[in-house]
């Protein structure tokens, strides 16, 4: 345990339990949400567990306690160990830790309660959004210092990528959430009609392409040379996408807003450059994939790196995915059906999840320094979310499609052929395929909670250290 | 790092983060960068193609002339060059008339599946078939009559049934002894206490008629039929109805049975579809 003289690592420690505990309840809202709509009964007539208000529960949950503690722990692990000096502030970072928690807690107990600003994947109320913008800086800020005193000559790609979640989300968020305070848990945005949905669609779009893309792209350039010791393919490669990325992806919002009353050049700019993200999105992919060469035998015996390596496969899918989904023509078909969960789904569950489990299960193993408690729960969790991840988006792209036609179609009379109300009783089949995909994806989850405190127990029983028992 | 470490055989960058982390100097592979760049050209041809550009008051229209209104309505113009054949025909056109015909007839009861379905289904159920407490359209039981005009008058104005409560007017005993009584109607036979109680002092006759079977002119329930307005045709159920009463605004328990009004939500052909579409789903006389 040396490395624990030298870095910061018990509050990295704290943040990676918490995105695991995170991950197993976030989803498991997921589950529940998911069986409501294939069993409305599930709502139970009360207010507090009906779909509208445990759906945003199940996004900030996994966005923002599972995503944000991932994030938290991974950039702080790895600053410090790429730039070869302990975090600038340890008790910044414990600050963070906590506030970041308390405002889950809070998102936990207000969302259900039905207090929200109505914007998704920002609902929570006007104090909440001052404390992560807090939060955010504190993390940022102790991130940036890090960095400033490294002991390296050069920035490591990771932080660049962290580095640059870190700025846009910080104006995103605040930009988004500007809004006028008329009680403690009520405000107005400041913006108003095609404006709002604008602003609310540059933050929602950039809340994947920053937080859940840059973000994540900064624990793949860590942790997949690390875990397949191998050096990072190409840093020219890594430099274009970087760029291309960070000022590409700021533009994609209006193409969430296509054939609205938002003015067509706002819809089609921004279609036009999320066509353009598919090579640039492919650079990260392709990076991560080509750094294996050499290494692909390594994925027999190596659990953690399938997780990597499946998490790239998945991410190359979908940003392939969403840029022709913000074509025109398939838009008009796709927009308002499940085919944008599947979307969403395909990189939240494929990559997102995997790209962070493989890390965390890799910071598990060295900041108790010790094996898993079970490698063949490891890969049984592997196949549990690959087999989910995929149920769920193959329900989704049906049932998605099958939508967009129904309620597109039109008989020999030139009239609609189907009411509203069959497309919905269509769906049904794909409903409860997608509660059991998610279900076995949760399960995963599970698996991986019970290996991971497992191991901590077996590290802190063995050696009699590094259980974070201290905080 | 040794061979196997390093396929490509290229150096690094000569920089090495914790421990073992490095970059190699690669080329990023052709195609991407063919892609790369062919991407960026593709980001220009889009914004020449489709209105893209913002200008100071305006904004570049774009080569083909694309909006998305102008798109929406071709694909709305292409739709109703199919349907005018037959909608140029039906304004004005009685929904007796529209029935006369055989080829109109067809196109009304397809056009109005959609509208039946998301204006009528929530209450009358997929294709009519009703839900509980809310009327049945299948069969050819008709509170308010079933030829076509008095169909017509249902979805234009709305109905709103009427029934007195009783709970005041008559003991429990009564009511139990009428419900009784309405039960074995609907089943052919009769319960001589609830009779008497019918003809006489509860006065149902008088909008249910002395043989039970309703009035369709007020829209008082045939109650010889064993098809009930109030689900489910319990002793119970009808004790209920008779002790409350529907519509009555002196009785807070008492039961809703409303129809809106769809004169003025829908145009007079939507309602004239509307009404041949339920006319045709079975029970029309």
């Amino acid at each position: 345990m040396e490395t624990t003289e030298k870095y910061h690592f018990d509050v990295v420690r704290w943040f990676t339990i918490m995105a695991v505990v995170y991950l197993v309840i976030g989803t498991l809202v997921g589950v529940i949400i998911a069986s409501q709509l294939a069993w409305p009964a599930l709502n139970f007539d009360i207010a507090e567990l009906t779909f509208g208000r445990l759906r945003p529960l199940h996004t900030n949950a996994v966005i923002f306690a599972f995503g944000g503690c991932a994030l938290m722990a991974t950039a702080f692990y790895t600053v410090q160990r790429t730039c070869g000096v302990p975090l600038w502030s340890n008790k910044l970072a414990w600050f963070t830790f906590f506030l970041w928690n308390f405002i889950i807690i809070c998102a936990v107990i207000t969302l259900p309660l039905g207090i929200t600003q109505g914007k998704e994947y920002a609902e929570l109320e006007w104090p909440f959004d001052i404390l992560i913008a807090v939060a955010w800086l504190a993390y940022s800020f102790n991130f940036a210092m890090t960095i400033a005193k490294r002991k390296t000559s050069h920035i490591y790609v990771s932080n660049w990528f962290f580095l640059g979640m870190m700025v846009m989300i910080t104006y995103l968020h605040v930009v988004n959430s500007l809004a006028i305070p008329v009680s403690l848990f009520n405000s107005y945005s400041i913006f108003s009609g095609v404006q709002d949905a604008m602003i609310q669609w540059w933050w929602g779009h950039n809340a994947v392409g920053y937080y859940l893309t840059a973000g994540f792209l900064g624990i793949m350039y860590y942790f997949v040379p690390k875990q397949a010791n191998r050096p990072v393919f190409s840093y020219r490669l890594s430099v274009i996408h970087f760029w291309a990325l960070m000022f590409g992806y700021v533009w994609l919002g209006a193409h969430h807003l296509q054939y609205t009353a938002l003015p067509d050049w706002t819809g089609s700019l921004g279609a036009a450059v999320s066509l353009a993200m598919i090579i640039p999105s492919w650079g990260g992919a392709v990076n991560g994939m080509m750094t294996l060469s050499g290494a692909w035998d390594k994925l027999r015996t190596d659990y953690v790196l399938r997780f990597l390596v499946m998490s790239l496969a998945f991410y190359a899918m979908s940003t392939f995915e969403g840029p022709v989904m913000s074509s025109k023509t398939v838009n008009a078909l796709s927009h308002y059906t499940d085919w944008g969960i599947g979307h969403v789904h395909s990189g939240a569950l494929g990559w997102v999840v995997m790209v962070a489990a493989g890390a965390l299960y890799h910071m598990i193993m060295k900041l108790w320094n010790t094996e898993m408690y079970s490698d063949k729960l490891v890969n049984l969790h592997f196949w549990m979310a690959t087999i989910g991840a995929v149920i769920y988006i193959v329900a989704m792209w049906v049932s998605g499609i099958m939508q967009g036609l129904m309620w597109r179609d039109y008989d020999e009379f030139g009239t609609l052929s189907y009411t509203f109300a069959e497309s919905v009783a269509a769906m049904h089949p794909y409903y409860v395929m997608r509660a059991v995909g998610g279900l076995i994806f949760w399960g995963g989850a599970a698996v991986m909670m019970y290996n991971m405190f497992m191991t901590i127990r077996m590290a802190s029983a063995t050696r009699g250290v590094g259980a974070p028992a201290r905080a | 790092m040794s061979d196997k470490s390093n396929p490509y055989k290229v150096p690094t960058t000569g920089h090495v983060w914790d421990d073992n982390l490095a970059e190699l100097l690669n080329e990023p592979p052709k195609w991407w960068m063919i892609g790369f760049w062919a991407s960026m050209a593709l980001v220009v041809i889009y914004w020449l193609v489709y209105p893209s550009i913002p200008l100071v008051n305006s904004h570049f229209k774009g080569l083909m002339g694309w909006t998305a209104i102008k798109e929406f309505k071709q694909d709305m113009q292409a739709i109703e060059e199919v349907r005018a054949k037959y909608e140029n025909r039906l304004p004005g056109m009685s929904a007796a008339a529209i029935l006369a015909d055989d080829e109109l007839t067809q196109y009304v009861t397809r056009s109005a599946k959609v509208l039946f379905g998301d204006n009528c289904a929530a209450c009358h159920g997929t294709g009519g078939a009703g839900n509980p407490n809310f009327p049945v359209l299948v069969d050819d039981d008709w509170l308010y009559g079933g030829k076509i005009e008095n169909i017509v008058q249902s979805i234009a104005n709305g109905r709103r049934g009427f029934m007195p409560a009783h709970a005041g007017k008559l003991s429990e005993q009564e009511i139990a002894d009428l419900a009784k009584h309405v039960k074995a109607m609907s089943e052919g036979g009769e319960y001589a206490p609830g009779k008497e109680l019918y003809a006489g002092k509860g006065a149902c006759f008088a909008c249910h008629g002395q043989d039970g079977k309703g009035m369709t002119a007020m829209g008082s329930a045939n109650l010889t039929d064993g098809i009930w307005r109030f689900s489910p045709g319990t002793e119970e159920a009808i004790a209920y109805t008779i002790a409350h009463g529907v519509n009555d605004s002196n009785d807070p328990k008492t039961r809703d049975a409303v129809m809106p009004k769809f004169a003025g939500k829908m145009s007079e052909t939507e309602i004239n579809k509307l009404a041949v579409y339920v006319y045709k789903l079975g029970g029309g006389q």
